[in-house]
């Protein structure tokens, strides 16, 4: 059974005008070559406007796509028919030996992948591209002293990062001091300013990552009511100060603690070195997409959160976020992931004491949309919080947590709606975003849902009400 | 020290700052070293974290209706909000949607409202009573209408609904039983606003006899004056007191009346427009003319009997525009007939001027009003967009199989798909909605020669029109 749909395809479409287009191609006599291997790559060669037709290869299991087409919409209407031909499922591919360019371009994307920065969506194309890769290249070169030089170099440039990080936390301090001595009542008002000079001073320490907090942080302020602006301060800042000490204390945390302080910093783990790490959590089982999420970030980079809920209760955790970091300019837009789509799969989550974010490896079976009910505990929204305590013990700088809860309703108390239990006196303020598309839910009694609690807010994923399944996106 | 005290604690320095109100001492939690200011920093600001938030206090109870109407199946919804989400939706598949909707008696999906606010609003009156309280929610408290399906209103209930709904059940029950309308009326009449004391004494239109003098005769002192002046128009309608009616008399002065023919003398009537009404003004000024005057009357004053007044206005356009008008708005469908085979364009000059003075009871008038006007054999507008959007908001309905047959089979028809310009996506969506379903294969197939985005949002128009009228 194919993993592409005509919902997903129009789901992954940029526009209404791409799938308009899309559709005059969707005939067999406009195709030559059409073929696929077993691993889910199908191509075909388009008739398009030039001379020589373009050639348009799709991967089944991800949505990914590539055409030779100069369109600048992605996917294009090439690949976009392609993918539609094969859902449709009424024209034949034969099974062939992947010629060149898709290998090529197979090769590519993977190195691709691997080029991104997963921690910071920075592009690093001078680092390995793949273990396998590095392998090849370090058996052919065989110069054990030119190793060494690189080896020597290498470490001498993490020296001197972490000097210029512990030079920059020393700053971040003197800087939390002097917001506190100055009093936090009126910090969001010149947040603004404020925040920058010190987040371009941790750009330069290296320390990246306590940077962009710091450049989200006016961000979030401003979009929280006035009252409780210096609370999520002192809150923000508390929790900067904490991970500066934790770094400086790092050697005497526990190994996972310790991986999570240095990446919160600004140390980044490639895909390759995480998947290739033995001691890396890794959960099997059946997986259902509970959300996905787009965000522009200021550096031009789109963020697409992809959330997933783990159906078996077996142990280990019950969810996990693939975050992926696209050029806003080339990159899809969404998710190739469509909410309530179901797979069988491992992720390989990057070390912490509360693992949430990280990788598929292997996937036994593709994502097909389901539209049964997600298998969801039986715990309350109080359950629910105290999950979100447990990983805020075992993480104090822990940002934001899912949430899996049973039997609340949506109330509304002026003009903030609220996620309030039923059998309880927890009721956690909705997004504000939200409040539009979930208004339909204070009609409900009693529903179930998964979300993402940032603190302040709760970010409904999605709720399983007596109509059916909403979304909150 | 527990959170709670570190919040009460510390707090108040830490928002203060510290210069202005140095921080309590606390023992061994912070210490004393320079770092200690931040360690409360820290540890505050994890006591607030692990405050679990609590409901409010007050809670807003929505009073949301019951809505007997079904659900749409969920295969529906999709392409439901495609269409309403896509830039060239045109009121013209709004409408046909929704009219889908109160048709089969079936209501949008609870968290499709949000989705497709815009339709949401627009068409609330066909998608329920849900619809209803969702397109009023932001309306302040007292303005708010109370939510009705048009299927439950009553002769107990209807003044609680809508003004809209109210006059068409008026209107329909003026038509069934003109006197059981009027008893309806007569008791809430002096307690109504004078807009919809207004709006009533048009709806008392339908069926006007003279039975219903004496109401009129009380309306014609109301203190409001255009209802006064309503009152004293319907009066002069009814048969004997055409003398009193000045718009007649108006109109009178304006009919020149003379003899034509070589062996027998036949009546020919002209109207003489003002000098100051141009031509592109003259349909318009002719509507508003005749507004108040109806074909009895005319003819009445004239001495000629109805078939002799159309005959007698054969030569004039307008005359017969205007009588064309007047034989819509009275229901007269024979004379209706005659007038468009000598002005088949009656229709067209009609939607050019905004004429909108029609009721119909049921698809039964529809299809004998638009069957008696439109001959797409005789006359297609040139402007075809403007003509046939405005045909179909007076219909809001299909048009009866034999004349949409008649327009897909039409020279202007083909014309309209071989030339550099066809038809656009609204003018194309005006057509999917008039389309019978009988009819729709047809369309389908002509729609493969249109442009692609007219095609496009077509057949999606025609695939949610045949699953919404399929449902049982």
């Amino acid at each position: 059974m194919a993993a592409l749909s005509l919902k997903k395809i129009e789901r992954i479409a940029p526009d209404q005008a791409s799938l308009s287009a899309a559709r005059k191609l969707v005939k067999p006599g406009v195709w030559s070559g059409l073929a696929r291997d077993e691993s889910g790559l199908v191509w075909g060669a388009c008739q398009g406007s030039g001379a020589s037709p373009y050639r348009v290869v799709i991967s089944e299991p991800d949505a990914g796509y590539k055409c030779t087409c100069p369109s600048r919409k992605f996917p294009c209407k090439h690949s976009l028919a392609l993918m539609w031909l094969r859902a449709e499922g009424n024209t034949p591919f034969p099974t062939d030996t992947t010629p060149e360019w898709v290998g090529e371009w197979l090769k590519r994307r993977r190195a691709d992948e691997g080029a991104y920065d997963a921690e910071q969506g920075e592009r690093k194309s001078s680092e390995p591209k793949s273990i396998a890769l590095t392998a090849t290249e370090a058996a052919e070169e065989a110069d054990p002293k030119a190793e060494a030089r690189a080896a020597a170099a290498r470490e001498r440039t993490r020296k001197d990062r972490e000097e210029a990080i512990a030079a920059g936390l020393d700053d971040l301090d003197q800087w939390l001091a002097d917001q506190v001595e100055s009093g936090l009542a009126g910090f969001a008002a010149a947040a603004g300013k404020s925040c920058r000079v010190i987040a371009q001073r941790l750009v330069d320490a290296k320390a990246a990552g306590l940077a962009a907090r710091l450049e989200n942080l006016p961000a979030r302020l401003y979009a929280l009511p006035e009252a409780i602006r210096p609370l999520i301060a002192i809150e923000e800042l508390g929790q900067l100060h904490l991970l500066a000490e934790a770094y400086r204390r790092q050697e005497s945390l526990a190994p996972d603690l310790r991986a999570d302080v240095r990446r919160e910093v600004g140390w980044s783990v490639t895909r390759e070195s995480l998947l290739a790490d033995a001691a890396a959590t890794r959960t099997a089982g059946t997986w259902r997409v509970a959300a996905t999420l787009s965000e522009i970030q200021q550096d031009r980079l789109r963020r697409l959160e992809t959330w997933l809920w783990r159906e078996d209760a077996r142990d280990g955790p019950r969810f996990a976020v693939l975050i992926d970091f696209v050029p806003l300019a080339v990159g899809p837009a969404r998710s190739p992931y469509a909410i309530g789509e179901r797979f069988t799969g491992t992720v390989v989550y990057y070390p912490s004491p509360v693992p949430l974010r990280g990788l598929l490896g292997e996937v036994s079976s593709h994502a097909q949309s389901c539209p049964d009910d997600f298998v969801l505990p039986p715990d309350g929204l109080k359950e629910a919080f105290r999950n979100y305590e447990r990983a805020l013990a075992a993480k104090p700088w822990l940002g934001v947590w899912p949430m899996a809860f049973r039997n609340v309703r949506v109330s509304r108390s002026g003009e903030q709606m609220f996620v309030c239990a039923n059998d309880g006196a927890e009721g956690a303020p909705l997004l504000p975003a939200q409040a539009d598309l979930a208004a339909p839910l204070l009609a409900l009694e009693c529903l179930h849902g998964l979300g993402l609690w940032n603190g302040t807010h709760l970010r409904l994923f999605l709720a399983q009400t007596s109509l059916g399944r909403w979304v909150g996106e | 020290m527990k959170p709670r005290d570190l919040k009460s604690r510390f707090l108040p320095a830490l928002l203060a700052g510290t210069r202005r109100e140095p921080l309590p001492r606390a023992g061994p939690v912070l210490g004393t070293d320079p770092h200690a200011l931040l360690r409360a920093l820290c540890l505050t600001g994890q006591a607030l974290r692990f405050e679990t938030p609590t409901a409010p206090e007050q809670i807003v109870r929505e009073m949301w209706p019951e809505d007997v109407r079904p659900i749409i199946p969920d295969h529906l919804r999709a392409p439901i909000l495609r269409l309403m989400n896509a830039p060239k939706c045109s009121n013209a598949a709004e409408s046909a949607v929704a009219w889908a909707f109160a048709s089969k008696k079936v209501r949008p999906h609870l968290f499709d409202l949000p989705r497709m606010e815009g339709f949401v609003r627009r068409q609330a009156d066909h998608l329920g009573v849900v619809a209803q309280y969702w397109a009023q929610r932001e309306v302040p408290a007292g303005k708010q209408n109370s939510y009705f399906d048009a299927d439950q209103i009553s002769e107990k209930n209807w003044t609680d609904a809508p003004s809209a709904l109210r006059l068409k059940f008026l209107e329909s029950l003026r038509a069934r039983d003109a006197a059981a309308g009027r008893k309806l009326v007569a008791p809430v009449w002096a307690r109504e606003s004078a807009e919809v004391r207004l709006r009533l004494l048009a709806a008392m239109q339908v069926g006007l006899s003279h039975q219903d003098k004496e109401f009129l005769d009380s309306a014609a002192k109301d203190r409001a004056p255009r209802v006064k002046n309503l009152a004293k128009r319907l009066l002069a309608r009814l048969a004997g007191t055409t003398g009193e009616n000045p718009a007649l008399a108006a109109c009178l002065e304006r009919i020149e009346r003379t003899k034509a023919g070589l062996r027998k003398k036949r009546a020919s009537l002209i109207l003489q427009l003002p000098a100051t009404v141009k031509e592109r003004n003259a349909n318009r000024w002719v509507i508003e003319q005749f507004a108040e005057i109806g074909l009895d009357e005319v003819a009445c004053a004239l001495e000629l009997p109805l078939d002799g007044l159309i005959d007698a206005a054969e030569k004039d356009e307008y005359l017969l525009f205007a009588f064309s008008m007047m034989a819509s708005r009275e229901k007269k469908w024979d004379v209706l007939a005659k007038i468009a085979e000598a002005l088949p364009d009656a229709w067209g000059r009609m939607s050019e001027a905004g004429f909108d003075e029609m009721n119909f009871a049921d698809d039964g008038e529809r299809n004998r009003w638009v069957q008696a006007l439109v001959h797409p054999r005789e006359w297609m507008p040139e402007s075809a967009f403007p003509a046939w959007e405005w045909l179909l908001r007076r219909m809001e309905a299909q048009l009866p199989p034999p004349l949409m047959l008649h327009v897909l089979a039409s020279k202007w028809w083909k014309k309209r798909f071989s030339g550099e310009e066809k038809p656009g996506a609204e003018e194309m969506q005006v057509f999917c909605a008039l389309c019978p379903p009988s009819l729709r294969s047809k369309l389908r197939d002509q729609l493969q020669l249109a442009d692609l985005e007219a095609r496009e949002i077509g057949l999606l128009l025609l695939d949610i029109l045949d699953g919404l009228e399929t449902l049982t």
